[in-house]
């Protein structure tokens, strides 16, 4: 389905298509409420004070719920961010200069996914939020219960299932290789293997969940030259875009506990996602 | 009323008399129409009360559409409480009120396509509705977002694709036509 299809089906869809259909705003219905309460906020003449008490409780309430609509305002407000999301910046901090578990400032980071200096690949991302700290191959967010992380790697080996104990095998060295050793892999999908552009690059997608336990320990998933070994935590849920950057299959994971990460941090992991820029 | 509190008033009601369809409709979109007039009303109130924070035109209407979106935002959570409420009551065997939001839509595969649309993250949902449906242009929901336009991108393309997963079973394959037989007059 292409992007236009896509386009026309939710233009299709709007429940309000056309704003002509939309009857002449009745003011009885909104502005009633709203001067009622606008008199509450600009009446300013002083109130007659009463000596029955039980005169006290109708402006009483009436006080508490203007305090109530004047504080809740003042939270939406004090909610609001406006502040824009940073362009990747070309003096970007290499994540390997950092050691594991460093805090990042916000700024730019980026994932040299190969190792290799001479070569240009690399993923550059920009942190904005605070509590982010770095990891060989991204950035993740931990919190008293939880994680959100963020990794851009070159697939070393895999193993062919996170539920039993096998011997790891060479990863696939296409995008299309990769995906489909991920999509049987043991984990529970959530969004079928599908093809994507993403990130300025095609390739595939697939969302899944680590299986609750395995009936034993979840195992290994993945390696990444020279080091590391993916481990995954039981019903964490992982997005993957597997890419074709010029020939080099660059695997980008995305990965949060349903339920336990914050809301926020997922949205924070979302906002760097959004930066994430893969450069052949 | 001062002079000051008569210009205020006036502004606001300038404000009310031009962006007032534009927010209604924006809430209709998004709530029950049953509560999309209170809806408009919270966010025009907070309007009012921001009246001398309100930028000049253009800024004015995407502004408000920022105080909306954390207004909707919020009668959202109360909507969801009060569902689970539907939820006991169905279990009762008493049915709850149907969103009428619903009612004017005119196909079920709209209503599904409708569906999905909701079922997106909430950031991302936000952005496909002020681009699709309120058909507002890239970098004014990158105003409204805080987000960069590249963002706004990246999330309208990455939604589509979820989006076309989605609905792929809609798709119905179009019929090949006939081949007209060697020979046929």
């Amino acid at each position: 389905m292409t992007h236009d299809q896509i386009d026309r089906m939710v233009r299709r869809a709007n429940p309000l298509p056309d704003l002509n259909a939309l009857e002449p705003v009745d003011a009885s219905v909104l502005t009633t409420p709203l001067e009622r309460r606008m008199d509450m906020q600009i009446d300013d003449r002083p109130t007659e004070v009463k000596t029955d008490r039980n005169r006290w409780s109708g402006p009483l309430i009436g006080i508490a719920a203007a305090a109530v609509i004047l504080v809740a305002g003042l939270v939406l407000f004090l909610t609001r961010d406006n502040t824009p999301v940073a362009e990747p910046a070309p003096n970007a901090t290499p994540i390997s200069a950092l050691n594991f578990d460093d805090a990042l400032a916000p700024g730019a980071y980026f994932v040299d996914t190969d190792g290799d200096e001479a070569s240009s690949l690399r993923g550059t991302f920009v942190i904005e939020g605070s509590g982010w700290t770095s990891v060989d191959a991204g950035a993740r967010k931990t919190s008293a219960e939880s994680f959100v992380a963020l990794l851009v790697v070159e697939v070393d080996q895999v193993w062919s299932s996170v539920c039993e104990s096998t011997a790891p095998v060479a990863a696939g060295t296409t995008a299309a290789d990769l995906a489909n050793q991920f999509a049987s892999n043991g984990l529970t999908v959530r969004e079928a293997l599908a093809p994507v552009n993403a990130f300025g690059h095609n390739g595939y997608h697939l969302v899944g969940e680590v299986p609750a336990g395995c009936g034993g320990e979840v195992k290994p998933a993945w390696t990444r030259a020279p080091v590391d070994e993916r481990w995954y935590d039981p019903t964490e849920m992982v997005e993957y875009w597997f890419l074709d950057v010029e020939g080099t299959p660059v695997m980008i994971e995305a990965s949060w506990a349903p339920g336990t990460s914050p809301e926020e941090d997922v949205a924070e992991l979302n906002a760097v996602l959004d930066t994430l820029v893969i450069t052949p | 009323m001062t002079t000051v509190d008569m210009a205020r008033k006036a502004r606001f009601e300038a404000i009310w008399a031009e962006h007032s369809v534009k927010v209604r409709a924006y809430c209709m979109r998004r709530v029950a129409s049953h509560d999309a007039d209170d809806v408009a009303a919270e966010i025009f109130l907070v309007v009012w009360r921001r009246i001398d924070e309100i930028p000049p035109a253009p800024k004015t209407l995407l502004y408000i559409y920022g105080i909306a979106g954390k207004v909707v935002s919020n009668h959202t959570r109360s909507f969801r409480r009060r569902s689970r409420l539907d939820e006991k009551l169905r279990n009762l065997g008493v049915a709850p009120p149907v969103d009428p939001a619903f009612l004017v839509v005119q196909s079920s595969d709209d209503v599904d396509v409708a569906a999905a649309v909701r079922n997106l993250r909430p950031k991302d949902r936000e952005i496909v509705m002020l681009y699709a449906w309120d058909d507002l242009p890239r970098d004014d929901i990158a105003t409204i977002m805080g987000m960069t336009r590249s963002a706004v991108d990246q999330r309208i393309h990455r939604s589509y694709q979820r989006l076309a997963r989605a609905l792929a079973p809609l798709i119905k394959p179009i019929p090949s036509p006939p081949v007209a037989e060697e020979g046929a007059t």
